[in-house]
């Protein structure tokens, strides 16, 4: 089967799970909707290592495969717009089918068991098959035209799966948020594409990226614009400062969504379209650094906030921000392959440690406040370990596959010099708060004296709430569809959940070793042709300079937990003080640096302000006023009479109308003879 | 294969006119004649030669020598796809209102199948004569139909929209007329491809171009023109509606892509700017009325505005991808707004009767299938790429963007909009807590007869979008070549 056959069944699959769960509503039973979910997504991974061996069989220059099914919106004559339904096979394109299928099967085999008591359970499977499918698009696409399909459809995807629970408000409204942040970002990609196509006179991504030197020579100012454009469309997506305010709240969605979200779909789309579209960068250096700088950011901010929040699943969801944020960062400065190895051992790692989440929050009967929490450690032994491996993954300790991919973007982000300097110092600020908010959240929901449910567990018995309520406002759920349901699982009575998370966490500990400085580069290796032309291609050897980063990195690590350590398990009152003494400060974390309420200010109100004076203003006063004065007039003196002979007058009207008609008619035709 | 275009033109008001005396078979009868036109058109298209470079299926009598007014009709590229719209949807139209209980039917059913043939008229007219005449019949059924058959405060919405529409129709026959006679050469003459060759002067193209475009507009209705929009969108019986929004204001679109383009291209040019504001001042306008008024009607009423906008905004970015972005996404606004309004019925009636947002909510848990099909219906309504709409609006703004860049980015503003209030309309009517009246059920079987083709049209449309694009591609080019090369070059355009 050759390469490009293959990434399309890689793309049939989950659009046909897809379609059997969403026709299949009425007929399918008990758990079989989940079972048919997790096999498409199975068969979609089996058909991706097909296309991943199928493309290593060729030779390295000839592992760039375009393939095409129809004209999809192609006006080529006249316009030169050539929108065909075509895919790129290459080395990065497979690399992501991988990640993206392989970890989504993963999510899908614990949702079976995590999902069992919903009453949308075969909706949820229908939902998450699109929306693998939507991301598979995303990086299969071999040209803008479907590269923005992709990306709005994960956009639409993510809504209808953090709305899930669609009872809930705060699920609608957190729904409704992402996905206008998502359009934004999808207007921002189209209007990109506009900028580059004008110039370059082709959608198609090799055609483009070969003509970027002759096209853009005397148009860098078009190419910059247009890049910046992507850029606002990768941050949308990838939640990057300021357009990220929708991931937090995105946490609405029932936890495996929230895995998918974070580990293997979605906010990587960003890091993935930068890496993508290397070559145009490359030509225009500004925008790359306009990424670069906002990513840093964002690793700073999101690792600030993820230390004061007590919600344990927006911990993990502003580590991810963060962690996003170093991707970016590394894909913007020319370090393509370091960013996509963190992104993969990322996806490994984060998707870990929600699942883990979920577990504790089944075993919480859906509180998810870590004020609420404390002392699970013997109530869940399993739980408990891979949090930790998940922790130490994502704090960055040796030989974890966190350090070894955050190690490899600051070295060679530092090796460039300059200004980047800043960046790696940042790097390893963040990576310092990392390990700190990291073991912040395992040692408050694991240590200390075991909460009453962690006390209910420990004899045996799996708490269950009285009453349901909505963890965000307390308000009492609508039982009837769209909340939780009932039932709770934990990862230590479910074998499809406790796979899942074991896996994982065996891949979170050795995926590193696919590049480890000086021993192995795997990943450099096979990323090679896509990188082949890019001026960063040489990867930079100093010995000097890695050494001193694994070890900061490896000291910094350990640093966090012990700092956590000391401040939440062996002196419990340090974090009161600290808060009495950096008021301030975590006022502003705690407000998420007033980002929601700086977006309700300058944006959201002026717009109901508009709609709200057009509605009542201008509407009743000028066009039902001033511009029709002597309509309304009229109508008021003329309906009287009307509604008075009605129907009487209506039908004798419509007779001598039609008469008269006829009549003009006849005599017209009676001309023409 | 010869297909006569008078049988499809007439063969809905004749079905009709045989339902007048059918009595209670009136609903069949008209239901067959919308079906066999709908046949037929489809047929148009399989039969369509797509390198033709003119009108196809011609029909040419003199009707009045004295004047030059020739019953001409034809199909190219510019008409095709939306003669098929028309008969779709009134075949869905004629087919909802069979399925439910309407008073009289006879006379219901007479004047929508009089009013297919109106605008199958205005759509098939080569002659402007002929157009302007199809072009007012089109008010006379929808006038009868919300009068006798509509809501509450029917004859006020009724006489409001009369009387903003007649001053727009006079308009355009004063134009009509001047243009014919005004037009240089030997005898007078209402046929299009002629008048195409007699090219006015700039004075006289510009204000008639100022008459043809006022009557499109209010058509539209374009802000601000729109005063009778929101009370007669209350007011019309929903399955009348759904035809009046989704045929009768893409009639006022191909009207400047038929007429005011081709034959004052001068004109066109110079008004460019003025069009293109107008046009952004309804897309936006629209869009922040359609997220702060809460009754569905009015929402799609609204947001119908704004496509509109964008349609308007294709055309008069005066460049071939514009133009067949206009086209194909007249096409598509028809296909997504007429189901909208048939689902907007079906949510009133779980709502207690109530047509205001606040009154639902929380339908979606026992109405899946209408929850899946309104999913459909709103995501390709916010122009979802990978629905065929997102083909329109990529080929609008990208024309838009080639012409005038600052437009273009402005007009963005509009996109995002688009899925606010259409995201508001799906979430405070399907999810939420369940309101106060709200007894839910899934649709109907006879329900599912009209919005399961609608829905399946808007799918397969998605998939394959090309099919409208390539037979467009010829003529549509080819209807603004003139005004393009106007816009192009501002200083030739002299008058002789």
């Amino acid at each position: 089967m050759s390469a490009t056959t293959a990434a399309w069944l890689v793309l049939a699959c989950p659009l046909a799970g897809t379609v059997v769960n969403a026709l299949g509503f009425r007929v399918l039973r008990g758990r079989a909707p989940g079972w048919i979910g997790t096999l498409a997504i199975a068969a979609a991974f089996a058909f991706a290592v097909v296309a991943f061996f199928a493309l290593q069989s060729r030779g390295p220059e000839q592992r760039q495969l375009v393939s095409s099914l129809w004209d999809y919106a192609s006006i080529k004559q006249t316009t030169g717009v050539d929108a065909r339904l075509s895919i790129l096979v290459d080395p990065l394109s497979v690399l992501m089918i991988l990640v993206v299928t392989g970890v989504s099967m993963l999510i899908h085999l614990y949702s079976v068991a995590y999902m069992g008591g919903d009453r949308g359970y075969t909706r949820f499977f229908a939902y998450l098959n699109f929306f693998v499918f939507s991301m598979l698009l995303l990086v299969l696409a071999g040209n803008f035209f479907l590269l923005i399909v992709g990306w709005a459809f994960v956009g639409a995807a993510s809504y209808l799966l953090i709305s899930f629970w669609y009872r809930r408000t705060t699920a609608t409204r957190a729904g409704i948020k992402a996905f206008v942040v998502n359009v934004v970002g999808d207007a921002g990609l189209v209007l990109g594409t506009f900028f580059i196509f004008r110039h370059s006179g082709t959608l198609d991504f090799l055609g483009t990226f070969h003509g970027v030197g002759r096209d853009f020579a005397s148009h860098q100012g078009a190419l910059t614009a247009g890049l910046i454009l992507l850029l606002v469309g990768a941050f949308a997506k990838s939640a990057q400062v300021p357009l990220h305010t929708w991931l937090p709240d995105a946490m609405e969605g029932p936890t495996p969504v929230s895995a998918l979200i974070h580990a293997a779909t979605m906010v990587t789309a960003g890091v993935y379209l930068i890496a993508r579209m290397h070559p145009l960068f490359e030509h225009a250096p500004a925008a790359a650094d306009v990424g670069a700088i906002v990513g840093c950011l964002t690793l700073l901010i999101a690792g600030t906030i993820g230390l004061v929040v007590t919600d344990l699943k927006r911990v993990i969801a502003y580590s991810t921000m963060s962690q996003i944020g170093y991707m970016v960062m590394a894909v913007s400065a020319g370090a393509y392959v370091a960013g996509l190895f963190h992104l993969m051992t990322h996806a490994f790692f984060k998707a870990l440690l929600f699942m883990a989440a979920g577990s504790l929050i089944g075993a919480m009967a859906g509180e998810q406040s870590l004020d609420r929490m404390s002392g699970f450690k013997r109530a869940m032994p399993f739980t408990f370990g891979c949090f930790v491996v998940g922790g130490l993954s994502l704090a960055g300790v040796p030989p974890f596959s966190g350090f070894f991919s955050k190690d490899e973007i600051l070295f060679i982000v530092g090796h460039q010099g300059g200004w980047h300097w800043i960046l790696y110092a940042a790097g390893y600020v963040g990576a310092l708060l990392t390990a700190v908010y990291t073991w912040r959240m395992i040692f408050r929901a694991f240590y200390g004296p075991p909460c009453p449910e962690a006390a209910e567990l420990e004899a045996g018995h799996l708490h269950h709430a009285e009453v349901h309520r909505n963890p965000a406002t307390g308000e009492e759920e609508d039982t009837d569809v769209g909340f939780p349901g009932p039932e709770h699982h934990i990862a230590e009575r479910e074998p499809s959940m406790k796979v899942a998370m074991g896996i994982l966490a065996v891949l979170a500990s050795v995926g590193g070793f696919l590049q480890v400085p000086g021993v192995t580069n795997a990943l450099d290796h096979f990323l090679e042709p896509t990188f082949a032309d890019s001026r960063f291609n040489q990867s930079p050897s100093d010995p000097g300079l890695v050494t001193a980063g694994l070890v900061l990195g490896a000291v910094l690590g350990l640093l966090g937990i012990a700092i956590a350590y000391v401040v939440w398990v062996r002196r419990p009152g340090t974090s009161a003080r600290l808060q009495q003494r950096f008021a301030f400060l975590h006022r502003l974390f705690v407000n998420k640096w007033y980002f929601d309420e700086l977006n309700e200010i300058l944006v959201v109100r002026p717009f109901m302000w508009i709609g709200r004076f057009g509605q009542q203003t201008f509407e009743r006063v000028f066009v039902n006023g001033a511009l029709v004065g002597g309509t309304t007039g009229l109508v008021k003196a003329t309906s009287a009479a009307v509604r008075a002979a009605q129907n009487g007058f209506l039908r004798a009207y419509a007779a001598l109308l039609m008469l008269g008609l006829v009549g003009v008619g006849f005599y017209f035709l009676l001309q023409a003879a | 294969m010869t297909l006569h275009l008078s049988i499809l033109l007439w063969l809905p008001a004749a079905a009709g006119l045989l339902g007048l005396f059918a009595g209670r078979a009136a609903r069949w009868v008209t239901l067959a004649g919308a079906l066999l036109a709908l046949a037929f058109s489809i047929a148009l298209i399989a039969d369509f030669d797509t390198s033709a470079k003119g009108l196809q299926y011609v029909t040419d009598q003199t009707w009045i020598a004295q004047l030059g007014i020739h019953y001409k009709l034809g199909v190219d590229g510019l008409n095709l796809f939306l003669l098929v719209l028309t008969t779709l949807l009134f075949a869905a139209s004629v087919l909802w209102s069979g399925l439910d209980r309407v008073e009289r039917p006879g006379q219901f059913f007479f004047w929508l199948g009089l009013a297919e043939t109106a605008v199958l008229g205005a759509l098939l007219a080569q002659d402007l004569a002929l157009f302007v005449v199809f072009f007012d019949l089109m008010l006379i059924p929808f006038f009868f139909l919300t009068g006798s058959w509509g809501g509450p405060g029917r004859v006020p919405a009724v006489l409001k929209l009369v009387i903003y529409t007649l001053v727009g129709s006079l308009l355009m026959l004063t134009a009509a007329i001047a243009t014919a006679v005004l037009a240089p050469g030997q005898g007078t003459t209402f046929v299009l491809s002629e008048l195409a060759h007699r090219t006015l002067g700039t004075g006289s193209q510009e204000w008639i171009f100022l008459c043809f475009a006022a009557a499109f507009l209010v058509k539209m209705p374009a802000f601000p023109l729109h005063g009778w929009m929101p009370d007669g969108y209350r007011a019309m019986p929903m399955p009348v509606l759904a035809v009046f929004s989704g045929v009768l204001s893409k009639v006022a679109a191909y009207g400047f892509l038929r007429i005011a383009l081709p034959l004052f291209p001068q004109a066109a040019a110079h008004y460019q700017e003025l069009l293109l504001l107008i046009a952004l001042a309804t897309i936006l306008y629209g869009s922040v009325l359609a997220f702060t008024t809460t009754n569905t009607r009015l929402i799609l009423g609204y947001s119908s505005m704004a496509q509109l906008g964008f349609i308007t905004l294709g055309i008069f970015a005066l460049r071939p991808e514009g133009a067949q972005g206009a086209v194909i996404q007249a096409v598509n606004h028809g296909l997504v707004v007429a189901p909208a309004f048939f689902i907007c019925a079906l949510l009133a009636a779980r709502a207690g009767g109530s047509e205001d947002l606040r009154d639902m909510g929380g339908i979606a848990a026992r109405a899946p299938v209408l929850a899946a099909l309104f999913l459909i219906v709103a995501l390709a309504n916010l122009a979802m790429p990978g629905s065929s709409n997102f083909v329109g609006e990529f080929l609008i703004l990208l024309g838009v963007f080639n012409a005038k860049i600052v437009i273009s980015i402005v007009a963005f503003t509009g996109v995002v909009l688009a899925s606010v209030y259409t995201l508001r309309l799906f979430i405070r009517s399907m999810h939420n807590r369940v309101g106060p009246n709200v007894v839910s059920r899934d649709i109907t079987v006879s329900d599912g007869l009209v919005l399961v083709p609608l829905v399946a049209v808007i799918l397969a449309f998605a998939l394959y979008p090309q099919l409208a694009l390539h037979k467009g591609e010829a003529t549509i080019t080819r209807s603004i070549q003139p005004a393009a090369q106007a816009a192009a070059q501002p200083q030739i355009a002299a008058t002789p």
